[in-house]
């Protein structure tokens, strides 16, 4: 039994602890959330991009990945139709400075746009029934740790007629030493009912 | 003195009943309901001077007669407690109206005793001689309470009746809605919705964030329904307005309508001021005039509209009123029927005209009760400016498919038409070619297990990885599909479908040298099994690199699934595709022809059906005729497809 800490190597104590937060819920992992501002979805440094590794992970760590990445999908889909509903102007904090929305068709282009485009989009009231996410390859994205995130769900704006939608996003992380800082580098939204609205 | 030593909560119980017209000579104004008002303080803690004072003269006039008293109460509720305060002062009160002179001395001994005592000497003694068994009849089988709102005059009524009617536990009747000087009040029933309605009390909150308070307190019962009309009286009064209606203009004539010959001749008085005829007149209206357009109620001394704001449920459609000639002091009145949407508007002859200072102001403060008002006192009114904020137009048009340039487009269509004509083939193997070999892949449906009506959506429930649903986190782990062998094994799994390529929608919405992100929305059939025939619709997303030879390698496929909508099965599928049909077939080659009469005559189904079994399996007989006896043997094949036995 290895009872002191000197028995522990430095990988099995890593290891260690990812499979206990394998099982913690979503908030446990994540800095208080005192120490950040609401609009940034802010998770700990990812294991796979830790060090410099370029090979295909291991199962145990891709699973770990994407678990870790699923969080934090979720975390990120919570807060950005929280923050389109009711802090509308903060969600362009949400953005890269150079991401693109495609809105029904519509392309918006640019932190700029983005604003005019959020300011002038009725109040909305969203909830989301359907939330998928696949960590993207990083064959596609030059190691840039991405995930794709589907979801789907009803609108309201301002009060009128419901609709449905679907949205996907492309989510890449900006690591710091401390931690992940997630922002939408692509966005696509339409309706459902697209043709007849 | 007298009038110190009671509380003013006396009044209340004994001004609830029918008020007196004598008490008038210390009031403005006459009219039955109206001296109520001046009792009427509301709770026990208000205006207590008030009531002493008016409690003196109804002491001085003692022959003033309360035909309704009020003030029996039936035992059960002299054990309730309640803790009402207000309840305890009542029984001291009736004691003491009754014979103040006897029980003075009794008061002295009893002031401090309990409930139980005080109680007890009251029914020992003999009830004064009045019209007791009407009384005892309402007051012991009924009991009704009264529900007073301080400022209740603040709020508008329909968002004050249902707060109160959402945060009370019970459902109730508001009965004689009214407001007396700054107070709201009904009357309601049954005790059990007193008590949750007292529990509403300081639950609800206005626009200033101020709680409401609600005040319960015994009562008589109310006007309108202690003098209901009798049956009789009904039935004639529903006979005059019926002569009074004109039914080819919808429009009820009810002017004057206490002098009418028909129920003077009766010696029946419909005075519309009187909270009891007019709930019998909106009832007659709500019963036999539903569609009512048009309401004169033009001389008949209206001085308040408290009565007619049931008219708002009772007789909805009303869009002319007319109210000159009547008492109205203030355009304040009106704001109790502005439910209606008014188109005109009849005022003059009512004192409340005269209070503006001109025209315009009048104008605008009707028009501020009824905005779309289009003609008041006969005049035409300028049109109204109604501010419509058209939010539709701010918000950009739905545009059809983005995909960039022309290339791209074309890129994008004929990887799909490939990817597609290989998924619906029947066998998805070929798709191994496409994916990357670490490609991803998940499904997603909006489906529950608990919804009641199973269809086809539910064969990709058990694979589906709605993470909003989902919360085991070793199955999300799972249902990602990982390496280009998984994806494929775990297509092939999936139901047969064909896709409808000609009206689907791609959006491309990122584009880097490495990488393509697109979204296809589209629907497509399902072509075997159960629900064959049904159209889902599906949104999938890829992420794909630069492959060999100008084709696109999946490294990310995400499919949602999930029921098309009526408009989408109907507009999918516009361009006909094979179908069961026996006309419109291309012609068969004479062989093919032969195929199809002794796949019909081994196999027992008609013609069509056989034909499309030997076109399933390339008019290949003996592959036809396994998979027949096997979906056969699995009872995939629907009775309609074999031939009746002649």
């Amino acid at each position: 039994m290895r009872k002191y800490r000197s028995h522990w190597s430095q990988g099995d104590r890593e290891g260690y602890q990812r499979r206990s937060n394998y099982y913690e819920g979503p908030h446990t992992s994540h800095s208080s959330p005192a120490d950040r501002t609401r609009e940034e979805v802010v998770t700990p440094t990812l294991p796979g991009h830790a060090a410099t590794r370029s090979q295909m992970a291991t199962s145990l760590d891709f699973k770990t990945y994407v678990d870790q990445a699923c969080r934090a999908a979720e975390e990120f889909v919570n807060i950005y139709y929280e923050t389109m509903d009711k802090r509308r102007r903060a969600l362009t904090r949400l953005y890269l400075d150079k991401a693109t929305l495609i809105w029904n068709g519509n392309a918006v282009s640019g932190l700029d746009a983005l604003n005019n485009f959020f300011d002038t989009l009725p109040s909305s009231e969203f909830q989301v029934n359907m939330l998928d996410c696949q960590p993207v390859h990083e064959q596609a994205t030059q190691s840039q740790t991405t995930v794709l995130v589907v979801t789907s769900g009803t609108v309201k704006f301002d009060g009128n007629k419901q609709h449905f939608f679907n949205q996907n996003f492309l989510l890449t992380a900006q690591s710091t030493p401390n931690n992940t800082v997630w922002k939408i580098a692509s966005d696509c939204f339409r309706f459902q009912d697209w043709s007849s609205s | 003195m007298i009038s110190k030593a009671f509380p003013s909560s006396f009044c209340e119980t004994v001004a609830s009943g029918q008020s007196n017209n004598k008490m008038c000579s210390t009031l403005k104004k006459c009219g039955t309901y109206r001296t109520e008002e001046c009792h009427d303080h509301g709770s026990t803690f208000q205006g207590r001077k008030k009531g002493g004072s008016s409690f003196r003269d109804n002491f001085d006039k003692r022959n003033c007669h309360y035909e309704h008293g009020g003030y029996e109460r039936p035992p059960s509720h002299c054990q309730e407690n309640d803790g009402s305060v207000e309840m305890r002062d009542v029984h001291k009160d009736q004691q003491l109206r009754h014979t103040p002179y006897s029980i003075r001395c009794q008061r002295r001994t009893n002031w401090h005793s309990e409930d139980e005592i005080r109680i007890t000497t009251w029914r020992n003694r003999k009830p004064p001689e009045r019209k007791m068994s009407q009384n005892t009849q309402d007051g012991y089988t009924r009991n009704w309470f009264k529900v007073t709102i301080p400022y209740g005059i603040k709020y508008d009524k329909a968002w004050l009746m249902n707060s109160i009617q959402s945060h009370c536990s019970d459902p109730f009747t508001p009965v004689d809605f009214h407001y007396v000087q700054n107070r709201a009040c009904f009357f309601v029933q049954d005790a059990s919705a007193a008590s949750a309605l007292k529990d509403v009390s300081y639950k609800i909150c206005d626009d200033e964030n101020q709680k409401i308070c609600i005040f319960v307190n015994h009562s008589t019962a109310p006007y309108s329904v202690k003098n209901k009309l009798k049956p009789g009286q009904m039935e004639m009064l529903k006979l005059t307005m019926n002569k009074r209606y004109n039914v080819s203009q919808q429009a009820l004539d009810l002017q004057n309508l206490r002098f009418d010959p028909d129920l003077m001749g009766r010696d029946i008085d419909i005075i519309l001021n009187r909270r009891n005829c007019m709930a019998a007149t909106l009832k007659i209206i709500e019963r036999n005039f539903p569609e009512l357009l048009s309401l004169n109620l033009c001389n008949n001394k209206l001085y308040q509209l408290d009565g007619l704001s049931d008219i708002t449920e009772k007789a909805p459609k009303v869009k002319i009123l007319n109210l000159s000639k009547n008492k109205l002091e203030s355009a304040w009145e009106l704001g109790k029927v502005k439910g209606l949407k008014l188109e005109e508007l009849w005022l003059e002859g009512n004192p409340l005209c005269s209070t503006f200072s001109d025209q315009s102001a009048y104008v605008s403060a009707i028009r501020d009760c009824f905005p779309k008002l289009l003609r008041l006192d006969g005049r035409e009114l300028p049109a109204p400016v109604i501010v419509d904020i058209d939010s539709s137009e701010t918000m950009k048009p739905c545009k059809e498919n983005f995909t960039g340039s022309e290339t791209l487009k074309h890129l994008v269509l004929q990887f799909l038409q490939q990817y597609y004509s290989i998924y619906d083939s029947g066998d998805r193997q070929g798709l191994l070619g496409a994916y990357h070999d670490e490609a991803c892949f998940s499904l997603a449906v909006p489906f529950d297990p608990k919804d009641s009506v199973p269809n086809s959506l539910c064969k990709y429930f058990k694979d589906s990885r709605n993470m909003k649903t989902l919360k085991n986190p070793y199955l999300k782990g799972e249902l990602l599909r990982r390496t280009k062998r998984d994806i494929v094994d775990s297509l092939s799994a999936l139901p047969k479908t064909q896709h409808d390529l000609s009206s689907i929608l791609v959006d491309v919405w990122c584009q880097t040298e490495r990488m393509l992100c697109f979204s296809v929305n589209g629907v497509f059939k399902e072509v075997e099994g159960q629900s064959q025939g049904s159209v889902l619709a599906f949104t999938r997303t890829f992420i794909a690199t630069p492959g060999s030879s100008s084709s696109l390698c999946i490294v990310n496929d995400e499919l949602f699934v999930r029921d098309a909508s009526p408009q989408e099965t109907q507009s999918a599928f516009s361009i006909p595709v094979s179908t069961l049909s026996s006309s419109s077939e291309p012609s068969l080659s004479q062989e093919q022809q032969e195929m199809v009469q002794a796949f019909s005559a081994q196999s027992g189904m008609k013609l069509e059906w056989s034909q499309k079994c030997l076109q399933d399996n390339e008019w290949n007989y003996t592959r036809a005729g396994q998979a027949f006896t096997m979906l056969q043997t699995e009872g995939k094949i629907p009775a309609e497809a074999f031939k009746q036995i002649s």
